[in-house]
């Protein structure tokens, strides 16, 4: 039989039930983990220990969970802020500032085709982390813009915003191959 | 709301890109760093017990139980306070002592 994150999250709630929230992890394990893992540019055990992190608050705050959003965004919610605090600890917003415009690939738009053979992975990370965040959420985990903006705690146009902005970037940056991938 | 246009390239990729991340004991170390639960669960319903256990004595020592007056029907019509105050008591003491009870046994489940 499976129950559904409502009948979880309620068993959590009444009886601290330790399976009921392991049942929840399970379900949601891998996109939260590979949310963190696009966030932290690819830093596996970083984004793993914030995933912990992660599911460590939502046992934690699990009673100020209300419904009105789905469970999963909520718990994307909780490691947007927990991939901020780290963020901050390590200064890597204020780092960001400069990768957000990588001078060889927006200043040379005529250097060989070899620097900019980029795959979409590697694109990704140097988008800012606002961009970055907005075109996982939307693009690749299928959010609504009004999911993500409650996630981000942003205005809906911001995420709008960042995610085309976002997109018009990885276009730019991908390799020819890409764009022969896309004329074909 | 927003849904990935069918001919972007683009968000085509993106999804391709999004696969699904084995377990790989994740959520055992989750589960494992939670709070474990308190070991000491008996203590509350014993607690709960004990008190109810002993104001309950305390009171059953206090009644003038040789003094208690007869409970008929004229008297629960009359509303006889100095007829009913006395029975009043028991039945509080003996509530009380069956609702420690309950809620002692509810708290073990």
């Amino acid at each position: 039989m499976s129950f559904t994150d409502a009948d979880l999250i309620a068993r959590v709630l009444s009886h601290k039930d330790q399976n009921a929230f392991g049942e929840l992890v399970r379900r949601y394990q891998s996109p939260v983990r590979a949310f963190l893992a696009r966030m932290t540019r690819g830093d596996l055990h970083l984004a793993d220990d914030l995933a912990q992190e992660t599911f460590l608050k939502a046992w934690q705050k699990l009673q100020t969970f209300r419904g009105a959003a789905k469970f999963s965004t909520w718990l994307f919610g909780i490691a947007f802020n927990e991939f901020c605090g780290a963020a901050r600890q390590k200064k890597e917003l204020a780092l960001e500032e400069m990768a957000e415009s990588p001078p060889e690939l927006e200043q040379s738009p005529t250097a060989p085709s070899s620097n900019l053979r980029l795959d979409l992975t590697e694109a990704l990370k140097l988008l800012n982390s606002n961009e970055r965040a907005a075109v996982v959420l939307c693009c690749q985990n299928g959010l609504t813009h009004e999911e993500t903006a409650q996630i981000l705690g942003c205005p809906l146009g911001t995420v709008k915003t960042n995610v085309l902005r976002g997109k018009e970037k990885l276009r730019r940056w991908l390799s020819p191959a890409y764009k022969n991938y896309e004329s074909a | 709301m927003n849904r990935p246009e069918e001919g972007d390239t683009l968000d085509a990729l993106l999804r391709d890109q999004n696969q699904y991340i084995e377990d790989n004991g994740f959520t055992a170390r989750v589960i494992s760093a939670l709070p474990q639960p308190c070991s000491r669960f008996w203590l509350r319903p014993f607690l709960l017990l004990g008190t109810t256990t002993i104001g309950s004595g305390l009171a059953i020592l206090w009644l003038p139980w040789k003094n208690l007056p007869a409970l008929d029907l004229e008297s629960l019509h009359s509303l006889n306070s100095q007829m009913l105050l006395p029975w009043v008591l028991v039945f509080s003491v003996l509530a009380s002592l069956i609702w420690g009870i309950i809620a002692a046994v509810q708290l073990e489940d």
